[in-house]
């Protein structure tokens, strides 16, 4: 899929363009909205990533720009002007989704991967795990037939998030970005995290072995798919 | 007590004592007046006596050694005249009594010797004392009711001079100082006064408003900018060195390090995402447009919370008496000002402690009160818990950063919510947010 990342600060297009190409996206990169604004007249995008804070450009402009030759893209706002009226009129003009800076890569990627689903209405969304099978769409754990109804709506989160990111190590600081973003307080540790995964391996192993699910020492949690 | 009442108390006490004084001396007063005016009057009919001696001779009043004496029918004067064979001479005027007829009668008298024809005479008016004095009670019921009357007419006078004197003051309080939160940004209105000391203290009051709230959104522009500016920095290093986490090369024991970097980076951006979130909060840049019942609300942050709760084996109880629906709310930031009261009653509580979070009406008020059984705040701490960074000495050990509960106050205030702490060291506290009538719908 073609990714155009506008972005003004280069270290930070740089990062984001490594990251997905790792992931497979082609990516193309603008660092002022003159060019950007060029490009999209050109190209055809599947997703493009916009900074609101262009030195040259009002970023909400370059978005009605670019809605009107690329209907189609799917619209990611990044800024570091977390101000709650450009959020909401970023919406408002069709953004798909907004990104305050700083913001965790995976985050950036788990929103892209949940607006691909959205566009492309992927239905079949069933992950076999062990004994398990876990479906995203209805957001259910079932083990031959049985729905695992004790796990609640924060542990399906973050054993989708791990699917999401499935055979990579997340770390604590990721997973509690992704599930407690919105959360504002003064902690900066993460370790009920580990109370969590404690109680979800606890809630799982009563039917079976749920070893998909492991502890990388040091580092975050895993889940292990080979097939 | 107010300026103009403790002048209005002044000027009445003043001239009760100032009344009351003259009150006093005014028997003792109308008594001398009523003296001199006799004196005089006597002083008179004796020159008068005295010109007719001279004028037709003493022959006039006495002839053949008898004296003279002529009384008013009623016998409240008289005149005598007699020769006298005193040697010292005589010239007085003394209250005496004399005997007329059968009456007793006391006299204001005047006694004068003159010689006529090498012959000593005695010259005696009198008064008498009960005509002298008849006049004095009238005299001083007009007095006192015309000194009353005058009393009354100064102390409404005076009061609506310092009425009106005072009413610049009385503006200025009431519309600079008294209800006015800082930081206020109203526009500056004069207050129309002539008097000098006013207008200063009004001017005066005003630079000083000028001042704070410069100082204010100068503070509020800087952190604005600065958590702002320092957001893309912090976004670069993160992206960074999440990208080396995706690369195969890297050994899990750098890794393991550069999680510990990614934690510090975690720290500071928290610090700043909260930095500008309270910022925000002051900046008044949320709407306040949701509705939630308070149940609800405490259920989703124990949604949220409760996995925090196993760590210390700390128990929750969560008792709703009266349910009530908040209006004109943020939940985003409600929500996250309970998250942190939570979080703080289960950060700084002690293995196997217990929570316990009541909702009720207490006296008309909507109270919210979060008790822990924690380590408890230490009475010289307690005016300093809600500043920013400030961490007291038991909690330097937990991983917070000492913006928990300012962001706890700016959001209360943002909402009109007021804060009681009370807590007792190794005992535990108790937060009680009461919640103003405006947001209960």
């Amino acid at each position: 899929m073609n990714v155009l990342i506008i972005e003004d600060e280069r270290a930070l297009a740089r990062e984001l363009e490594i990251f997905l190409t790792n992931y497979n996206y082609i990516c193309e990169v603008c660092y002022d909205g003159t060019s950007a604004s060029e490009r999209v007249a050109v190209n055809l995008y599947d997703f493009i990533l916009i900074d609101l804070g262009l030195p040259d450009y009002e970023g909400l402009d370059l978005l009605k720009e670019a809605k009107r030759s690329n209907p189609d893209a799917a619209y990611i706002i990044l800024t570091a002007r977390a101000e709650i009226y450009d959020r909401i009129k970023g919406l408002d003009m069709g953004a798909d989704d907004y990104l305050a800076k700083p913001f965790s890569l995976l985050e950036l990627q788990s929103r892209m991967q949940a607006i691909t689903r959205r566009k492309f209405g992927l239905k079949n969304n069933v992950v076999e795990l062990g004994d398990f099978l876990v479906n995203l769409t209805e957001r259910t754990i079932t083990h031959k037939n049985d729905i695992i109804s004790a796990i609640t709506k924060k542990e399906f989160d973050l054993v989708a998030y791990l699917i999401l990111n499935k055979n990579r190590t997340v770390t604590r600081n990721q997973l509690s970005e992704h599930i407690w973003g919105s959360i504002i307080n003064d902690d900066y540790d993460s370790n009920y995290i580990d109370a969590h995964i404690k109680n979800i391996r606890k809630k799982l192993n009563a039917y079976a072995s749920a070893d998909w699910l492991e502890t990388v020492r040091g580092l975050g949690y895993k889940i292990r798919i080979t097939h | 007590m107010k300026l103009r009442t403790k002048l209005t108390w002044f000027n009445t006490i003043s001239k009760l004592v100032i009344v009351t004084l003259f009150v006093l001396l005014l028997p003792e007063l109308i008594k001398n007046i009523n003296q001199n005016y006799t004196d005089n009057r006597l002083r008179k009919q004796k020159d008068k006596v005295l010109q007719t001696v001279k004028a037709l001779g003493i022959k006039n009043y006495i002839q053949d050694g008898q004296g003279y004496a002529a009384y008013t029918p009623i016998k409240d004067a008289y005149v005598s005249l007699d020769e006298d064979s005193l040697i010292e001479n005589l010239d007085t005027i003394q209250n005496e009594q004399r005997k007329v007829e059968t009456d007793t009668i006391e006299y204001r008298i005047l006694s004068h010797n003159f010689y006529v024809d090498k012959k000593k005479y005695l010259l005696e008016v009198g008064i008498s004392l009960d005509s002298v004095n008849e006049t004095t009670g009238p005299l001083q019921n007009i007095a006192f009711e015309i000194l009353v009357g005058m009393i009354i007419l100064t102390i409404i006078a005076d009061q609506l001079y310092s009425n009106y004197v005072l009413a610049p003051l009385r503006l200025i309080i009431k519309t600079k100082l008294v209800g006015t939160k800082f930081p206020n940004f109203g526009s500056y209105k004069e207050v129309k006064t002539s008097t000098d000391d006013f207008q200063q203290l009004d001017l005066s009051i005003h630079q000083m408003i000028q001042t704070i709230e410069s100082t204010f959104l100068k503070e509020r522009e800087f952190i604005s900018n600065a958590s702002h500016e320092l957001m893309t920095p912090i976004s670069i290093l993160q992206s960074k060195i999440e990208n080396m986490f995706e690369e195969e090369s890297i050994a899990d024991e750098l890794k393991v390090r550069m999680l510990e970097m990614q934690k510090i980076l975690n720290r500071l951006k928290s610090i700043t995402k909260t930095l500008l979130l309270i910022s925000q909060i002051e900046n008044d840049q949320f709407l306040k447009e949701d509705k939630i019942t308070i149940s609800e609300l405490l259920q989703e942050v124990y949604d949220e919370i409760s996995i925090r709760l196993q760590d210390k084996n700390i128990s929750y109880e969560c008792i709703v008496t009266d349910d009530w629906c908040l209006i004109n709310v943020n939940k985003f930031l409600l929500f996250n000002l309970i998250f942190n009261l939570v979080n703080n009653a289960i950060k700084y509580n002690r293995e196997d402690g217990s929570i316990k979070i009541q909702a009720l009406k207490e006296n008309n008020d909507y109270v919210v009160k979060i008790t822990d059984t924690g380590v408890g705040i230490a009475p010289e701490d307690l005016p300093f818990i809600f500043n920013r960074f400030k961490k007291l000495r038991q909690s330097l050990q937990q991983d917070s950063f000492g913006l928990g509960l300012p962001i706890v106050k700016s959001i209360a205030e943002f909402h009109h919510i007021k804060i009681e702490v009370q807590s007792e060291k190794n005992v535990g506290s108790t937060f009680k947010l009461i919640f103003s009538t405006g947001l209960i719908g």
